[in-house]
């Protein structure tokens, strides 16, 4: 569907993407996931041809470049903000893009626009701006769905909302890029993560491996707390509390078993601590933080 | 639909289409004629009826300033409503929406001028009739005057229209550069004119200034009068205005080239 390779986009002099390379097949969900500044928003504009780069770029084989963009014509985006005109209504600004009615009102209300889709845009809400964008994004049954940011401004309901829609599109076969720095937003939906900092991929993965459980620390849960606490400070055994849990060294486990027992304090539960998907990214992107700072 | 018409289809509904329909959709596209037929109306008492149906009741200015207000627009219009990187991604490339946009002033431009045309025939049909065949400037008759003054209007407001572009690539805000225009244009006028005034030994040179050119209506409509001024042919004024339009337009183009969004 969606290659690139070796991409490297400039911004004047200054190279901003640095030799990207990632596929997005038809029908997986691309979450592009990175810290403020770290050039997700401007790999997307590379893939739409609206900047200069080096590299190749190609949608379903056919190349992408600056000056032609015949390859995007089943491409649907919204890039950091809704591109709306305030003169039209909703729906004329979907006419401006739209090939096939039917399709359009499908789009409309999939999104639950109705109510407000003949109104002047002028006067929608954020959420609503937001909307509009994302349904113009959809429009015409894309191949490449590509959104920066597309949660912003929508509240929990609409959220919920858009992620069905999302999946619904990518079960017939349309493929996604979607950017976030909220992370809860796209664990939900996302296939496959791809992790930048400072213009590189620093991860490529399906999220199912995101997903396996840590195993070096355990969470320790006793009929005791109180004491169980005291116990192993006073034995010089590091614990972090979190929640009702103990949360203890994995290489530790027998001794604290043992103390346990000796101190007559039950063990109601000892189990492999998961670490978030959250956790994960935050812990990767500090260890390439490191790298980059050490080298 | 194959994909192969689709992909035609979309292209041909991305081009033109897009911009007629948006421009078609604003306000200011539908109010300004209406302006431009109240201020020629405040003409139709002037005296000098058969001058006044040459020059289409004075149209020229209003319609200067109606192309200069609504095509300044035309570019910051996508950067205000951050339509632009959707205009350029979906169009078949840069070009293409820079000559849609000038496509689209330059029809409108066309058919405000049949407007100022059709007011001045209904008006010399009614209460102020003339003698069209009789011969008035150039000897030719009123009815040439009138066409060629009017197609050389045409020029004169392309020529304007192409400033406005070369000044609306480089400004992204609607009101600095819808201001930036007009001043621009009429404050250019102002100065080349009161410099072609001057008698300065410069003139010979002077006289090839852009702003020179857009007096070719004038002129045209008073020859002894305002060659005084430019020191320039009609002929002269003609091929400059179109050669400065080129130059801007062209110009225009390569800024919004380079431009990132
Ligand atoms: N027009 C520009 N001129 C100069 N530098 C730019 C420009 N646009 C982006 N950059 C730089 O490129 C880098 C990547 O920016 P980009 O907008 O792609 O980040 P992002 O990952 O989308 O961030 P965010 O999460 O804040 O949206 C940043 O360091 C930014 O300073
Ligand atoms: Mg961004």
């Amino acid at each position: 569907m969606l290659k690139i390779d070796h991409m490297n986009t400039f911004i004047g002099r200054k190279r901003i993407i640095k030799d990207v390379s990632f596929q997005v097949l038809p029908g997986s969900i691309v979450g592009l996931i990175g810290p403020n500044g770290a050039g997700k928003t401007t790999i997307m504009k590379t893939i739409l041809g609206l900047t200069k780069f080096t590299g190749n770029i190609s949608v379903e084989n056919q190349a992408v470049t600056e000056n032609n963009h015949a390859a995007l014509t089943r491409v649907g985006a919204l890039i950091e903000h809704p591109a709306i005109y305030p003169f039209l209504s909703g729906l004329e600004n979907l006419k401006l893009y739209s090939l096939d009615e039917d399709d359009m009102n499908h789009v409309v209300s999939l999104l639950r626009m109705n109510e407000y889709i003949n109104r002047k845009s002028k006067g929608y809400s954020l959420g609503m701006k937001q909307k509009l964008g994302i349904a113009i994004a959809l429009l015409n049954k894309p191949q490449l769905v590509i959104l920066d940011e597309p949660m912003n401004g929508l509240d929990i309901e609409v959220t919920i909302l858009v992620r069905k829609i999302i999946k619904q599109y990518a079960a017939q076969g349309t493929a996604f890029l979607i950017s976030s720095h909220v992370l809860g937003e796209l664990q939900k939906v996302m296939t496959n993560v791809l992790l930048i900092t400072e213009g590189q991929i620093i991860v490529d993965k399906p999220i199912d491996e995101f997903n396996q459980v840590n195993h070096k620390h355990y969470k320790l849960l006793t009929d005791d707390m109180p004491a169980t606490e005291q116990l192993l400070s006073d034995n010089r055994i590091s614990i972090e509390k979190e929640d009702h849990y103990l949360v203890i060294s994995r290489n530790d486990s027998y001794k604290i078993q043992d103390f346990l027992y000796k101190n007559h304090i039950r063990l109601v539960e000892l189990t492999p601590k998961g670490m978030s998907f959250e956790q994960a990214i935050v812990s990767l992107v500090d260890q390439q933080r490191r790298q980059s700072h050490a080298e | 639909m194959t994909s192969s018409e689709m992909k035609a289809v979309n292209i041909m509904k991305t081009s033109l289409y897009q911009e007629f329909y948006k421009f078609s959709h604003k306000k200011i596209t539908w109010v300004a004629p209406m302006l431009l037929l109240g201020y020629m109306a405040l003409w139709i008492a002037y005296p000098m009826t058969r001058l006044m149906t040459m020059m289409t009741y004075d149209s020229s200015d209003a319609i200067n300033l109606i192309v200069i207000i609504v095509g300044s627009t035309m570019f910051s219009m996508e950067f205000q409503n951050n339509t632009i990187l959707t205009l350029i991604y979906k169009s078949s490339s840069k070009p293409t929406v820079y000559f849609n946009k000038f496509i689209t002033i330059f029809v409108y431009d066309v058919l405000l001028h049949a407007l100022s045309l059709a007011f001045t025939i209904v008006i010399a049909l009614t209460i102020r009739p003339v003698a069209w065949m009789k011969v008035y400037r150039y000897n030719q008759p009123l009815i040439i005057n009138m066409l060629s003054t009017t197609g050389i209007d045409v020029l004169t407001s392309v020529l304007i229209i192409s400033l406005v572009f070369v000044i609306s690539t480089m400004i992204n805000s609607n009101a600095v550069v819808i201001t930036a225009s007009m001043a621009v244009v009429f404050f250019g006028e102002a100065i080349s004119t009161d410099f072609m005034n001057l008698d300065s030994s410069l003139a010979y040179l002077f006289k090839w200034n852009p702003f020179n050119m857009t007096l070719l209506t004038l002129q045209y409509s008073n020859y002894p009068l305002y060659h005084e001024t430019t020191l320039l042919t009609n002929l002269q004024i003609s091929l400059g205005a179109l050669a400065y339009m080129l130059t801007f337009l062209g110009v225009g183009y390569l800024i919004f080239r380079k431009k990132r969004f």
